[in-house]
């Protein structure tokens, strides 16, 4: 494992800073670094399954990973475009709770996903126009309160009149989204987990392919 | 109908105690769903706290009773001290329906240096600061406040003299819940990795003036609870380790110094606390009810609470909102049979009513203590 992985593995962000600064000053080849900022995040991630981390961790590990990024944003669009996985992530029409949904996209993107974050309270037909512009095959909708339920039903709708429903994964998440609430919307899958919602955004790629 | 032969109070009092009541005592939060119910929004409510007093007694009625009233409307001083939050966005904000379910949006209101000031001052005293940052000045709170409490204390004897007990006499918003808040989840997040030991000497000098406030709140009502609001401390969020070092600290100086002034503490428990049940065996026996929101694992805090402490919960939000009054009836029996097993159990929703559950679910929620009686060993 290189020192990078190492670093953010364990949390040490002064280390992970100054690495990722030192590889762009040797203009170290940007998707190497960020393939060894991924390697951090998965040993992260199996850490919290293991009961080692909690989500504090998994907060930190994402803000450290975020700050890495910013650096090497730059880099990586000047490189070769990667072909990652696409996902279209919002909280659904009238809800403005965004930090599960923040958390979750920080790990989809360490994960190697190419993320559309719409931000929060996203018109229904916002998640289609960007699906279709995309064509990203997996929407991910947030919400945290009970009426964001219809919200999710109407997107889904929608997903399958624009005639998308064969070509994209649905998952939904949030504190007290339940497999009910699965049923009641038509997703694929629900998690009040967002770790497990990486994982299960990995499996419903895998069903799509 | 199994037959009654307690008052609601006794009821209620038996589960606390942990004794034997005539049947399982029922108490669903609620406080959105009144409103929707009698189509009260938050903008009249919060005109005339009398339409919503007036949208919970209708409601009361129309779902034939149940035992306890969970709250009124908090006192502002406990909003003013032991609460601090980002801006509300309030219904129709963001082009939501004037009855819309409330949401706090989490902005960074506190900032790093603010520990040392509360190191300092007190949370009392920084508050005063803080204060003057929001644009409204304490005076304005401290009329508001006795406004308020006039109308809370006024509405609580009614509901006192009706023969149903009021649960929420003050606030407590757990320390480490509190300066999450107020620094967002990810910055707290951080400064428990950066600076953990300087987010503990601020939530130990947070403490006292908790407690101070909190006593003089349920004086002043008249109403003997305090609703210590835990969410962001649980084993969702923190490592037991953790949970043991800073956090539960805290609470247990809280707890005794509230139970220890005659008051009585609602642990209102929001997110997983599975992991840390345990700890609750450490504070005083019968002087807390562990309310659990339906994430949870509820039967396991009745095994391990037994004989120490009253369970509250959880009838999930989803299913209220979503499923059938058979799916209802189903969890509340499950509840009666494994929670309510010889006492010491109160029903309850999930955290609050939502706004948009059915009516026929609460209904069948409440009904369900009415006819389906717990299991006695004896």
């Amino acid at each position: 494992m290189s020192k990078l992985s190492e670093a953010l593995a364990n949390l040490e962000e002064g280390t992970v800073a100054a690495i990722v600064k030192e590889q762009v000053a040797k203009h170290a080849d940007p998707l190497t670094v960020m393939a060894d900022l991924r390697k951090g995040m998965d040993i992260v991630g199996e850490r919290y399954k293991a009961g080692e981390y909690f989500l504090s961790e998994l907060i930190v590990s994402g803000e450290i990973f975020k700050e890495a990024i910013n650096v090497l944003e730059p880099l990586l669009k000047k490189g070769a475009g990667g072909q990652a996985t696409k996902v279209v992530l919002g909280t659904v029409k009238g809800d403005i709770h965004n930090i599960g949904k923040d958390i979750v996209g920080t790990l989809l993107k360490g994960a190697g996903f190419e993320v559309y974050d719409l931000g929060i309270d996203v018109p229904s037909k916002a998640f289609i126009d960007k699906l279709i512009e995309t064509k990203a095959p997996i929407l991910a909708m947030s919400g945290l309160l009970t009426p964001s339920f219809d919200s999710m039903k109407e997107v889904v709708e929608m997903v399958k009149e624009a005639g998308l429903r064969s070509k994209v994964k649905v998952i939904i998440g949030g504190g007290i989204v339940t497999e009910l609430v699965q049923r009641h919307t038509g997703a694929d899958a629900f998690t009040d987990d967002a770790l497990e919602g990486v994982e299960m955004v990995k499996k419903l790629v895998k069903q799509l392919a | 109908m199994i037959k009654e032969t307690m008052t609601s109070k006794q009821r209620m009092w038996a589960a606390i105690n942990l004794e034997l009541p005539d049947r399982v005592p029922v108490a669903p939060i609620l406080g959105q769903f009144d409103m929707r119910q009698s189509g009260v929004t938050r903008e009249q409510r919060d005109a005339n706290l009398e339409t919503f007093y007036k949208a919970a007694r209708d409601t009361f009625n129309k779902l034939g009773g149940y035992d306890a009233r969970y709250g009124l409307g908090y006192a502002i001083s406990s909003w003013r001290f032991n609460c601090m939050r980002g801006i509300t966005v309030r219904p129709g904000d963001r082009n939501t329906p004037a009855d819309f379910s409330v949401q706090w949006h989490e902005e960074e209101n506190m900032f790093v240096e603010d520990y040392d000031k509360i190191i300092a001052k007190g949370w009392n005293g920084f508050c005063e600061d803080y204060f003057t940052r929001t644009g409204i000045s304490l005076e304005q709170w401290d009329q508001a406040n006795k406004a308020q409490m006039a109308k809370v204390k006024k509405e609580a004897k009614a509901w006192d003299d009706r023969g149903i007990m009021v649960l929420t006499g003050s606030l407590a918003i757990s320390c480490e819940m509190n300066l999450s808040l107020a620094r967002t989840l990810p910055k707290f997040s951080l400064d428990m990795h950066r600076m953990p030991e300087k987010v503990k000497a601020a939530m130990e000098a947070m403490i006292p003036d908790y407690i101070q406030n909190c006593i003089a709140d349920c004086k002043e009502s008249g109403i003997p609870w305090v609703h210590v609001s835990l969410e962001r401390g649980s084993g969702s969020y923190f490592s037991l380790k953790d949970y043991e070092k800073y956090f539960f600290p805290q609470l247990k100086k809280l707890v005794e110094g509230l139970t220890g002034a005659g008051l009585m503490c609602m642990l209102h428990m929001d997110t997983n606390w599975t992991q840390n049940i345990p700890y609750l065996k450490e504070l005083p026996s019968k002087k807390c009810i562990a309310n659990y929101d339906s994430i949870t694992d509820i039967f396991k805090a009745k095994e391990i609470l037994h004989g120490h402490m009253c369970v509250m919960g959880d009838v999930p939000p989803s299913l209220t909102s979503l499923g059938t009054v058979a799916e209802v009836n189903e969890y509340c029996e499950k509840l009666i049979d494994i929670c309510g097993k010889d006492g010491g159990f109160i029903l309850c929703s999930g955290c609050e009513v939502p706004i948009d559950a059915r009516f026929e679910n609460v209904k069948a929620m409440i009904d369900s203590v009415k006819n389906h009686p717990y299991p006695r060993s004896k």
